[in-house]
């Protein structure tokens, strides 16, 4: 289920932001999340922004398995 | 239910080779069809090779090509894929009422241009025009002939374990670039099709070694299809190394979109080439020095375990199945 | 890989102790797991069990049917994720009603069906609204943008679905979930919690192979406390609130209702449906659909498969009659689906 993608924002106008991955554009809707900004990583999935990310899993993975 | 052909079975994977089991090769099987690329004839003073492919591309323009150039490469690429040079082409248009002249100028001109470069002549062809509707713009048909050098014997079934496979160039970029163009997804991304004529770069090969086993062009269905027909043929399995796998980072990005594995995207201008580990190398090097497979790389290993199997060494060191292909390629979301 | 990543890997290549039943909810995560190799890291004191996670499993024969309807007799052009395409409905699929002349384009996003429908006012367009919790927020601002356009030829079939009751339905087959990533960007973690407080233990994952081995390792060390935990292996993308404004809009368009998931049955309160509000944008409505209960093959398992009470390879059809292109039962006809899983990547005793 979900399948995600996680891309740069380009750029943002009226609720609409074009993504980037790994040159791969495309329009997707901004419309739930607040503040995005060009040089912003998010999560986008079926054309719509789900979330703000960052873009570095295994740093996140090293910060986890040291918590516990 | 009443059985009807679907686009699944002319996609190129299992549904494609059952059809062709169960209604073709039941009824024209003889021991010159095979599942290569092309059929091996001995005329008397050599063998030669002959085939023919159908072209339907949608749209039948697109960056790096149209359907012109496209169906002189097909047919140039199969015949390579014998090691014979392509020789005679024939070819015969489906024109649908009304379609722009100038448009057909610039196929034919595209098909001049690509069978100077392979060195073939097109000697013979045919011209229909279909009403409107009755077909998509424009089908072309291409058969060719060509010349086997003496002592060369390629096909699927040769693959032995221990031999190394080498993918000719980035993998995809065809496949990928017709999903673009057809403009059905809203993507935008800068990816060219691969589509070339082979031949100079299968002669280069043949110079450094006439023992190569297997060369087939990775066109429908990708490379992935054509890793699972050559072990299906030889009755080896084949141990591919992920990491190693030459994707271009836009094809990947317009895959991970939608859902997609660069390995069952078609190419138009790669070659699977199987060669004995020991000429893995020289190999590489001649492709490396030719227009179009400048980007060589050797991408796994036939193995005698797994039989019939395509396996993937992953990036966490274990194991897995490369999922047979099978029906049309449909974006993955939810 | 880092080194950290490393011993992660070892912790679950190296665990043998008592048998822990790990659950993962989500069919991206089944295929992920597969494709990347992670399964094959497992040892056997390990069983992954891939639970009701594909929307496209889960989404009942009786839906299909409708929408087959919804092309060939209403004439609607159903714009659809790729997913849906092939999934056997009671005597076709939507591949089948296309060979049949039936419109059906496979589509990246409910919106781009909102811009068919301005493109192409003389048809009517239903988008087929499958999915949970991540993908239903698109489904919701297609609607209110097709309502903001004023287009009458937009409506959809919603079959939208919630995971928090099949948890609870499915908790006494599982040890700890690996909960689905995406859902969690939009919902939150609170669910999570709850869970806890249930006793079933649980982490969110993410997808690529470093976080799915965090995820696996932080579940094998939490497991030996022996009380029921609760971690966010996945702070990159999900947070405890959740994505709020997508939280709102579901609720402003959308309610709960009770849903049929394919091989389990009706859950109550597992699924959404439009509101009354907008209803002219219901496609059941528009068309004044009858009701369909589609047939499922008897002889399928695939609700004991979602519920781990067997493997794939222990159902009957698996693998003989049932298989990626003749798909008999839920888990066969999606790619993310735990049987075509197995069967793709072979279940696999590889060498």
């Amino acid at each position: 289920m979900c399948v995600g993608l996680s891309a740069r924002v380009v750029s943002v106008e009226d609720g609409t932001a074009v993504i980037d991955a790994e040159g791969a554009k495309r329009s997707v809707s901004a419309d739930l999340l607040e503040d995005l900004e060009p040089g912003d990583y998010v999560m986008v999935h079926a054309g719509v922004a789900i979330a703000k990310i960052t873009d570095d899993d295994e740093n996140e993975s090293k910060e986890v398995l040291e918590s516990i | 239910m009443e059985k009807t052909v679907t686009l699944a079975h002319g996609a190129g994977g299992k549904q494609t080779s059952e059809l062709i089991d169960t209604i073709f090769k039941a009824h024209f099987s003889n021991p010159e069809l095979t599942a290569d690329d092309a059929a091996v004839l001995d005329i008397g003073g050599g063998k030669i090779a002959f085939t023919t492919d159908g072209f339907i591309v949608s749209p039948f323009e697109f960056p790096g090509g149209n359907i012109g150039k496209l169906s002189i490469c097909g047919t140039v690429n199969d015949l390579s894929c014998m090691g014979a040079k392509p020789q005679y082409l024939s070819c015969a248009f489906v024109i649908e009422e009304g379609f722009p002249m100038d448009k057909l100028e610039e196929i034919a001109a595209a098909m001049e241009k690509t069978a100077a470069e392979a060195g073939v002549k097109i000697v013979a062809g045919d011209t229909k025009v279909a009403g409107r509707g009755q077909v998509d713009k424009i089908f072309i048909t291409t058969t060719g002939i060509g010349k086997i050098s003496e002592n060369v014997r390629t096909s699927g079934a040769y693959a032995k374990p221990g031999d190394a496979v080498i993918v000719t160039g980035d993998i995809g970029r065809h496949g990928c670039t017709i999903l673009l163009a057809r403009d059905e997804f809203g993507i935008d991304a800068k990816v060219t099709s691969d589509c070339a004529p082979l031949w100079a770069n299968v002669e280069k090969m043949l110079g450094v070694t006439s023992d190569i086993h297997v060369i087939r062009d990775a066109t429908r269905g990708g490379v992935g299809t054509v890793l699972y027909e050559i072990a299906g043929q030889s009755g080896t399995g084949i141990l591919l190394d992920q990491e190693k796998i030459p994707v271009e980072p836009e094809v990947r990005g317009v895959c991970g979109m939608l859902g997609l594995e660069p390995l069952y995207l078609a190419c138009e201008g790669r070659l699977v080439v199987v060669v004995p580990k020991d000429k893995a190398d020289a190999v590489l090097d001649a492709l490396r020095g030719c227009k179009y497979s400048e980007n060589a790389a050797v991408i796994g290993e036939i193995t005698e375990e797994n039989a019939g199997k395509v396996v993937m060494k992953t990036a966490v060191g274990t194991k897995t199945l490369l999922p047979q292909p099978g029906g049309e390629l449909l974006p993955r979301i939810c | 890989m880092t080194e950290t990543i490393e011993k992660a890997k070892s912790t679950i290549t190296g665990y043998n102790g008592k048998k822990l039943r790990i659950m993962e909810v989500c069919g991206t995560h089944t295929h992920e797991m597969f494709r990347l190799g992670i399964r094959g890291l497992l040892p056997e004191s390990i069983d992954l069990i891939s639970g009701p996670g594909c929307p496209v499993c889960v989404t009942p024969v009786g839906y299909i049917d409708e929408a087959v309807m919804l092309a060939l007799e209403k004439n609607a052009v159903i714009c659809t994720f790729g997913d849906l395409i092939r999934v056997p409905g009671t005597e076709m699929s939507l591949a089948g009603a296309r060979s049949r002349g039936g419109d059906i384009r496979p589509v990246y996003s409910p919106l781009d069906a909102v811009e068919i429908a301005k493109n192409e006012p003389d048809r009517q367009i239903v988008f087929l609204a499958v999915g949970f919790e991540t993908t239903t927020p698109s489904a919701c601002i297609a609607v209110k943008k097709a309502r903001k356009l004023g287009l009458d030829n937009f409506s959809i079939l919603a079959a939208n679905k919630t995971m928090p009751n099949a948890y609870k339905a499915l908790m006494s087959s599982v040890d700890a979930y690996l909960y689905p990533g995406h859902v969690n960007a939009i919902t939150g973690t609170a669910v999570c919690e709850e869970m806890k407080k249930l006793g079933v233990s649980g982490v969110v994952a993410g997808f690529t192979a470093s976080e799915l081995i965090t995820a696996i390792a932080v579940i094998i060390e939490k497991s030996k406390t022996g009380e029921p935990f609760f971690v966010n292996c996945y702070p990159r993308v999900v947070t405890a609130e959740g994505n709020i404004p997508a939280q709102k809009l579901m609720a402003e368009v959308m309610e709960p209702c009770d849903s049929e998931w394919r091989g389990l049955g009706v859950i109550p309160m597992s699924g959404m449906k439009l509101r009354d509000e907008y209803s002219e944008l219901d496609a059941r409505i528009k068309f004044d659909l009858p009701k369909i209960s589609g047939k499922a093959n008897p002889a399928c398992r695939c609700g004991d498969v979602l519920q781990g009470k067997c493997k794939p390879s222990d159902c009957k059809v698996f693998g003989k009659v049932c298989t990626p292109q003749h798909p008999v039962g839920a888990c066969m006809v999606s790619t993310e689906g735990a049987c075509s899983a197995y069967y793709q990547y072979g279940g696999a005793e590889l060498k």
